[in-house]
């Protein structure tokens, strides 16, 4: 490493340094008290007007539904971003780092052939020891670049076991969102694990229909229709945008929350779930 | 206990940063997000624990590792 790309890294330091102090150091020097109205007021009244114990999932579901509808969006946009890069990529991103891997220290080596062709004329004595050294650098790099076993018996077996295991929890996180801390994206993420879990144990005889990408896609679309189906829903019974349309229930008083939060999850763990077999590629389908 | 969890994040931190093998550098990564769903834990905020522990140790390093398995164990850079 040259001496000016040190001390320019360093001062890349310094300066992420200084700005990280000058947007925290307000926040820990500042003496005025935190604003409380807001949660003294969700202390007071968000079991009651939501029906949900689990006071965050009051808030992000019950008072504040609209911005989950905009991050359900976000997390739909960064999905069908990643799937267009992957597709545009050709089948798998990682055949083409291959592939032009390759096509790079081949054209190394024919570059370092001619170029050591004209610098051999005058002496001819140096020229097969130092291109036998060359040849053997190219093969060395091939050698480097052979894929690599990383699946083994252990983590096929210890990812089947454990998958049944973790869907279940997710679904437990994702239904019960209302009563103990969790929710929709939480459990959402769980069972995005147990979907790529599933897939990483999967052996040949055995494969289930969920790890495929067509159908995570397909079920991620739909949740999200059901999803928009939900909030419209409430205008129709003359609310407003994400009204709960169940009314009052005596049974269930947070059985909106409870469908939002399952519709979510399941929207959230096809959706990340999808992105990483993507990711992962095809061998693994 | 909250001064051992950040202070063993930061070493593990730091190690990741330095680490040539690059497998190393990402179970040092998901130790760090098993430790901050801990301190998550311990700071009253269960919510956020699971989904750190769920992204951070979960669905992250299983993308790391299969980034890994098709390109390059190794940090050429030197």
């Amino acid at each position: 490493m040259s001496k000016g790309r040190k001390k320019g890294s360093q001062l890349q330091t310094l300066l992420s340094l200084a700005a990280v102090s000058a947007v925290l150091l307000p926040v820990f020097l500042l003496s005025s008290p935190w604003p409380a109205a807001a949660r003294d007021y969700l202390e007071l009244h968000g079991v009651q007007e939501t029906g949900a114990i689990n006071l965050v999932s009051a808030i992000y579901l019950g008072y504040r539904a609209f911005d989950t509808l905009g991050e359900t969006i976000v997390l739909l946009t960064a999905v069908s971003g990643t799937i267009g890069i992957l597709s545009r990529a050709g089948a798998s991103l990682a055949e083409g780092y291959r592939s032009s891997e390759e096509t790079l220290s081949i054209a190394e080596a024919s570059e370092s052939e001619s170029a050591s062709v004209p610098a051999a004329e005058p002496d001819l004595g140096s020229d097969p020891g130092e291109k036998a050294l060359r040849t053997e650098e190219t093969h060395t790099k091939h050698r480097k670049h052979k894929p690599r076993r990383l699946r083994t018996h252990l983590l096929e077996v210890v990812t089947g076991t454990l998958s049944p295991v973790v869907l279940m929890f997710g679904f437990y996180v994702m239904l019960y969102g209302h009563l103990s801390p969790g929710g929709g994206f939480q459990g959402g993420v769980v069972i995005a694990s147990g979907i790529v879990f599933l897939a990483l144990g999967n052996r040949k005889e055995s494969s289930t229909k969920i790890t495929q990408a067509s159908v995570l896609g397909r079920i991620e679309a739909a949740a999200f229709l059901m999803l928009i189906l939900i909030s419209v829903s409430g205008i129709i019974q003359g609310g407003g945008f994400l009204d709960n349309p169940l009314g009052e229930s005596v049974i269930l008083p947070a059985g909106f929350i409870i469908l939002l939060n399952a519709v979510i999850g399941l929207k959230v763990g096809a959706g990340i779930g999808f992105m990483c077999i993507a990711l992962l590629g095809k061998e693994n389908s | 206990m909250t001064i051992i969890l950040l202070s063993l994040i930061l070493g593990l931190g730091v190690y990741t940063l330095v680490s040539r093998d690059l497998l190393h550098g990402i179970i040092a990564l998901s130790a760090i997000s098993l430790l901050s769903a801990l301190l998550f834990y311990l700071l009253h905020a269960p919510d956020v624990a699971i989904t750190e522990a769920a992204v951070g140790a979960g669905v992250s390093t299983v993308i790391f590792v299969g980034v890994i398995r098709h390109t390059d164990r190794k940090d050429d850079d030197s």
